[in-house]
């Protein structure tokens, strides 16, 4: 408990040297944030001396309609880097799924949280939130929508982390069986940042959350309220095979030549030129690489309603409004046919059901 | 009077086809993961048993009825129809070669419930006439007489009498008001009448009120382990109607594993509406009593020993923990057998495997399993709670030569409980 309290009132410097960081390492990260988010070199003491100072802020974390991707982005790394220890130093106060707690003890965590930082904490939330009946998601018996409002009330801010949170994701995709909606649809009297992508960068995140450390503010956001800094350029124009687009030389399918040469894979689907996110200059994995690189188009995760934007590989240069047809057809085809298949089904069964005879005790041998 | 038919089993398939089967039968990818969680092809090393084939009847009956490209293959002749042959060659690996354990759901990949599906297909097999001589009798007895070893109340209450002699203690029958019904199985009416006893003193030193009805006392569910749910609901129903008219809060479920499936999962569904108590396992109640501090025993078993988890009661129950509570409390060598809990291996003899008496010899084999997971662990006794587990392992053991006693939880808590008040 003194341990605990003790780790609450430490600064973030004091904590990140408690944990091995050097100030190197330290140093590093304020240089590679400041760069990150486009901020002149004179700025670095500057974050590194608001980071050393600042206090560990409140964070909760919310999970609604999600598949816990976005979670598992920010977890899953090979060795601790510094973005891992900055979301060690931040007070996670309340996360189902990684706390501990469970049950009435998370819910009262996330209550102790939010009285005892009013007014300064950050809402994080990951997941659509289901309108057209709560049942679809709830936590502790109390709906998404209900949660969210609650705990908004006293934020400063809310972070909106992955497609789902920032633009409804796959929950929203139609038919959107669960009337999911965006965290920007609800939330209209706090600043709400977007930071989408199935999953989001994890630098992103703590992008954001040091913006908010540094300078008591949020970044300065694009029209779909996405941090400008690190969704301001197209995945196309930051591309490593950009130069080969620019020589018109393109993959044609996966395994050809173009292909084992790096060419451009535009022909094959890719969505970088629609597709605003920072994963050609921050890279996936620690920096290892990064779906282009992997010999995959991007899929433009980090856009709204990508999973209704057509197929992975139809290149975008087919006409939309052909596309767009083409798939009415089909898409029509399908459902009229599923439907008919789904009545046909139904009837069967609804005509077994109706020919059931009771099965007793005499009726268990055959006449023979 | 009408009579099986293979028309009726067709029918009885397709009405069992609802959207979980449905999807099971799509998401299929074939792995034959399934296979190594069965303990029948574990120990045959017969690929017929992998659990996913063994739904073949009715994965064709789905594939040629519902699906647009069975229908089409129909049509064309390129399906092979369900007939009565395929069904008498399939009767036996769905009644001999399948205990309803549910091992094989719990590996699947793609989540399907397998056992959710034979436990569906038996209800084609019963109504097309083939279900095995041992469970059909079975399954009359508890009809007729009340329940399927043959057992009628005054075989209960001579049983009740000898205990009362035996004891000092009463046996409350048919008492209005009561808080606990206590239900029984056959097998421990017959076989096992300490169990009787042990419930006795228990509740007399937690100072439960309970009684037991003279009306329905069983709570084996032979229609559950047919597969037919007409049959299931009758006997579901004799317990319903008996503990409405007693008025009690909760009806105990015996340590009999298929009965607790019976009552505590299926019964509500099989009449159509829920009850007017709630159903509670033995096991449950016990831990319950041992976390209220009602339950006081003293001394310790301080042999070696190892609790078989009851897949009914463990995997598809949920009682996890409070046989383990309960062991702790008066066991000082307690081990868990290697895949304890919810991997626990079956002891063979479940869903309706034991009363067929043309499964033995496959029983055997299969008991291979659990012979191999005591032989790792060195024991001197095993514990269980379920009467069917009980008498299956006791027969194993008894074949395969290994001296080893077989003891139900429940006596065994009772055996060391406090005697203050004598």
């Amino acid at each position: 408990m003194a341990d605990d309290r003790k780790k609450l009132s430490m600064t973030l410097g004091e904590s990140l040297r408690q944990q091995g960081v050097s100030r190197r390492g330290f140093l590093k990260y304020c240089a590679a944030t400041a760069s990150m988010m486009a901020l002149p070199p004179t700025m670095v003491p500057a974050i590194a001396q608001a980071l050393e100072k600042a206090k560990r802020p409140s964070v909760i974390w919310l999970s609604f309609q999600e598949c816990t991707g976005c979670t598992e982005s920010l977890t899953r790394s090979h060795s601790p880097s510094v973005e891992n220890l900055i979301f060690d130093h931040i007070s996670l106060d309340y996360h189902h799924t990684l706390q501990v707690a469970s049950g009435d003890a998370a819910e009262a965590a996330r209550e102790a949280a939010m009285h005892e930082n009013e007014g300064k904490y950050i809402v994080v939330v990951d997941g659509s939130i289901p309108l057209a009946n709560p049942g679809y998601s709830s936590i502790a018996g109390i709906s998404n929508l209900q949660m969210l409002e609650e705990t908004v009330a006293g934020a400063a801010a809310v972070v909106a982390v992955g497609s789902c949170a920032a633009f409804g994701g796959l929950p929203h995709a139609n038919p959107n069986p669960t009337g999911a909606v965006s965290v920007g649809e609800i939330v209209k009297d706090k600043p709400v940042v977007n930071v989408s992508g199935c999953p989001p960068i994890p630098t992103v995140i703590t992008g954001v959350l040091a913006h908010f450390l540094t300078f008591g503010s949020l970044p300065e956001l694009d029209a779909l309220g996405r941090p400008m800094v690190f969704f301001g350029q197209s995945i196309h124009d930051r591309c490593y095979r950009r130069p080969f687009y620019d020589k018109g030389l393109f993959a044609e399918t996966f395994d050809d030549e173009g292909a084992r040469k790096g060419w451009c894979l535009f022909r094959l689907g890719c969505k970088g030129p629609m597709t605003y996110n920072a994963c050609a200059t921050a890279k996936w994995n620690q920096g290892t690489s990064w779906p282009v690189e992997s010999g995959h188009g991007c899929l433009g995760c980090s856009e709204p309603d990508f999973w209704d934007a057509g197929g992975f590989y139809n290149a975008l240069s087919i006409p939309d409004s052909d596309l767009t047809r083409k798939t009415g057809y089909v898409v029509g085809a399908g459902v009229a046919l599923g439907a008919a298949a789904g009545a046909l089904n139904r009837s069967t069964r609804a005509k077994a059901a109706a020919k059931h005879e009771t099965v007793t005790i005499d009726d268990l041998d055959k006449k023979s | 009077m009408s009579e099986a038919t293979l028309e009726r089993g067709m029918n009885a398939f397709r009405e069992q086809m609802n959207a979980p089967v449905a999807s099971f039968f799509s998401s299929c990818v074939n792995c034959g993961m399934c296979a190594e969680a069965c303990l029948f092809y574990t120990e045959t090393g017969d690929p017929k048993y992998t659990p996913i084939h063994k739904l073949e009847p009715l994965r064709r009956v789905w594939e040629q009825e519902y699906t647009l490209w069975g229908r089409l293959k129909s049509m064309l002749g390129l399906s092979k129809p369900v007939t009565d042959e395929l069904l008498e060659e399939w009767e036996t690996l769905i009644y001999d070669g399948c205990t309803l354990c549910g091992r094989c759901s719990m590996v699947c990949p793609v989540g399907n419930d397998i056992s959710y599906m034979i436990r569906r297909a038996r209800e084609g097999f019963v109504a097309a006439g083939y279900a095995p001589e041992g469970i059909k009798g079975a399954s009359r007895r508890a009809i007729t007489i009340g329940s399927p070893m043959g057992v009628k109340f005054p075989a209960l209450a001579a049983q009740i009498k000898h205990v009362e002699a035996d004891s000092g203690l009463t046996i409350p029958v048919d008492v209005e008001g009561a808080d606990y019904m206590a239900l029984l199985s056959s097998m421990e009416i017959m076989n096992f009448p300490e169990y009787l006893e042990a419930l006795a003193k228990i509740f007399k030193q937690a100072g439960v009120t309970w009684t037991i009805s003279s009306e329905a006392f069983e709570a084996t569910n032979s229609g559950i382990q047919i597969g037919s749910s007409d049959i299931a609901r009758e006997l579901v129903n004799r317990v319903v109607v008996a503990a409405e008219k007693l008025k009690v809060k909760y009806v105990i479920s015996p340590e009999c594993g298929h009965a607790y499936t019976a009552i505590r999962w299926e019964g509500p569904n099989l009449i159509g509406r829920p009850y007017d108590f709630k159903v509670v396992h033995i096991l449950e109640l016990l831990d319950e009593l041992r976390s209220a501090g009602r339950l006081k025993t003293e001394g310790t078993e301080d042999d070696r020993l190892t609790f078989h988890d009851p897949c009914q009661i463990v995997r598809k129950g949920g009682v996890l923990e409070p046989p383990r509570n309960l062991l702790n409390m008066v066991a000082t060598n307690f081990v868990d057998m290697n895949d304890s809990r919810e991997m626990n291996w079956c002891c063979g003899g479940g869903g309706g495997v034991s009363a067929n008496e043309r499964a033995e010899e496959l029983r055997i084999k299969a008991f291979k399993r659990k012979k191999t997971q005591l032989d790792e662990l060195n024991v001197e006794t095993l514990v269980t709670a379920c009467a069917n587990c009980r008498l299956i392992i006791e027969e194993g053991l008894e074949e395969y030569r290994m001296e080893m006693p077989v003891v139900g939880l429940t006596e065994m808590i009772a055996e060391h409980l406090v005697e203050d008040e004598k």
